[in-house]
């Protein structure tokens, strides 16, 4: 699964420290997901697509290998 | 995320407070094989056997529920650093989240291999007594390399952070 939550985050004009603290995680797991490491569980996706204000499809996709 | 296993954050550093001493005897008693006379005190055995450990009550038998006098300065150490070492295995981080309980499950399961890969290679090879040692070592390995593996893996995606801006 790959996202654009660091795009996102530059839209909303956000650090990730910020975002972080929106969705109460810690600034690894944000840094996690933008690298690719890290797949969030739906609750967290959900959050994140809540403070971008758009649906989860347009913030995460599949790829092929999923 | 299930945080009911964990205990909060502030047992981490005390655990890390019983922790170090704790090893720092341990390591001492394993090079010195060190004694405190004045620690021989009575306890009470659910079971005694003299295999090993003499206690000139009873030379050779074995004892059932009962009171023994015996030399407690390997147990106070073990006890130490396994309390130490629980309260910094399975403290909260200051922000515990799913990313860092995955993590935690990671290292955990990865502590687990490594301890039972170590354990069958020295199965295979260690002999004698020296096995006895062995056993002894095990009792503390799997929470060593988990501490070590789950804090180099915090520490290692706490740097990729800083080089990440």
């Amino acid at each position: 699964m790959t996202n654009r939550i660091k795009v996102e985050r530059a839209i909303h004009n956000l650090t990730q420290e910020d975002l972080a603290n929106r969705i109460s995680v810690s600034r690894q797991t944000i840094n996690a997901m933008e690298a690719n490491k890290y797949v969030p569980s739906t609750v967290l996706a959900l959050k994140i697509a809540r403070v971008f204000a758009k649906p989860v499809e347009e913030i995460f996709f599949l790829e092929d290998k999923d | 995320m299930n945080h009911k296993l964990l205990l909060p954050n502030r047992f981490k550093s005390i655990g890390w407070m019983i922790l170090i001493p704790a090893t720092i005897a341990g390591i001492f008693l394993i090079s010195t094989e060190y004694e405190a006379s004045w620690l021989t005190t009575k306890v009470f055995a659910i079971f005694n056997d003299d295999l090993f450990f003499g206690n000139n009550e009873s030379i050779g038998g074995s004892k059932n529920f009962t009171m023994i006098t015996t030399d407690v300065t390997n147990t106070l150490v073990g006890l130490l650093f396994i309390v130490g070492g629980m309260m910094v295995s399975f403290s909260k981080e200051k922000r515990e989240d799913e990313f860092i309980a995955n993590l935690r499950l990671t290292s955990l399961m990865w502590s687990v291999w490594v301890n039972y890969a170590l354990l069958l290679l020295s199965l295979i090879f260690v002999w004698g007594l020296a096995f006895f040692n062995v056993m002894v070592y095990n009792m503390f390995t799997i929470l060593i390399i988990f501490i070590i593996r789950f804090n180099y893996l915090l520490y290692r995606s706490t740097k990729s952070m800083a080089d990440d801006k």
